[in-house]
């Protein structure tokens, strides 16, 4: 077999191409005095740290509060403060990739959001943690902004032909999250109980919140999810 | 601050300009038509961004500028209703002309 017929197959042991680029690089850098491997761990743990759970309170918070909705709708990097999020941490400009202009989208009964980067895996990490895998996948990345509506009903998502499925592709300094519609059979719920329903796929815009469906507690197989 | 080229609501087309370095803007975008919804400050540029002159290299402002899905494909299975949206520095924009899809 040559070279040029060599194809190249990625599995779970596998390392891919860019984690040894990623690995070289990093190794270099820490030759060269620019940071140390603890820093390296130090950030990676933090990076790895963060948590939807900001981004779900953001949203129970709007959606009970209509200045803070209007205050995250307008200035969202500002307004993640509230929840404890600075954009800046960890290194005061901050993350490498993810820069400080967080865009909150509204749904509305007119328009559906939903977020994508073509160009690799663009994501608001401060807000919603580390992006799921799939989304990192060229799979969804080249059939979200060409087949959004196909890839939608992939997740279970079906949305009627006058709702605007707008999708939003990251491909430069902003970072977008999904703010979905409040759902019914919700009225009296304090901010906790709203934000255990608005998961990571609702703030993808791959999902809606559901009454019933908790991150940590989905739904048993003999109701489905549904009402 | 540079006095910016457009304005929201303007028709714009993305320029179909060299791929040659980092451009961040795709080819799916390029020779489109679509229209500017919303202003974005006046970042470095990813031409100059990606050489590492985060702090020297050319300021532009953004835009962010909303297609119509049939308008970005041909053989789009959805409906009329559905948008796109992405940014682009001003260098990739220029004023669609009238007859412009």
């Amino acid at each position: 077999m040559t070279t040029a017929e060599h194809t190249h197959v990625e599995g779970p042991t596998e390392v891919s191409e860019f984690e040894v680029l990623e690995l070289a690089v990093r190794e270099l850098a820490i030759q060269h005095g620019l940071f140390s491997a603890e820093d390296h761990r130090r950030f990676s743990e933090w990076a790895e740290s963060r948590t939807p759970a900001k981004g779900a309170q953001l949203v129970a918070k709007a959606w009970l509060d209509p200045a803070f909705k209007e205050e995250l709708l307008s200035n969202g990097t500002e307004a993640s403060k509230a929840v404890g999020v600075d954009w800046l941490d960890p290194t005061g400009k901050g993350t490498p990739s993810d820069y400080t202009y967080f865009y909150v989208l509204e749904n509305t009964p007119k328009v559906h959001n939903t977020i994508v980067c073509t160009l690799c895996s663009c994501y608001p990490r401060p807000v919603l943690g580390m992006s799921p895998d799939w989304y990192r996948t060229p799979n969804y990345r080249r059939r979200m902004v060409r087949r959004p509506r196909e890839v939608l009903a992939e997740f279970g998502l079906h949305l009627p032909p006058d709702v605007e499925v707008r999708v939003h592709d990251s491909n430069q300094k902003s970072r977008f999250m999904v703010m979905p519609m409040r759902p019914e059979g919700t009225d009296g719920w304090t901010e906790e109980q709203l934000a255990s329903i608005v998961t990571r796929d609702t703030m993808i815009g791959v999902a809606l919140p559901n009454p019933e469906w908790t991150a940590e507690n989905p739904p048993n197989a003999k109701t489905g999810g549904r009402r | 601050m540079t006095q910016r080229r457009f304005s929201i609501g303007d028709r714009v087309t993305v320029r179909d300009a060299t791929s040659l370095f980092h451009t961040r803007t795709q080819r799916f975008a390029r020779g489109r038509t679509g229209v500017v919804t919303e202003n974005r400050p006046e970042w470095v540029i990813p031409e100059d961004e990606a050489w590492g002159r985060d702090e020297n290299g050319r300021r532009e402002p953004f835009y962010v500028v909303r297609f119509r899905q049939k308008d970005l494909w041909p053989d789009y299975t959805g409906f009329d209703v559905d948008t796109l949206e992405t940014e682009c520095s001003e260098r990739w924009l220029e004023p669609a002309k009238a007859d412009a899809k």
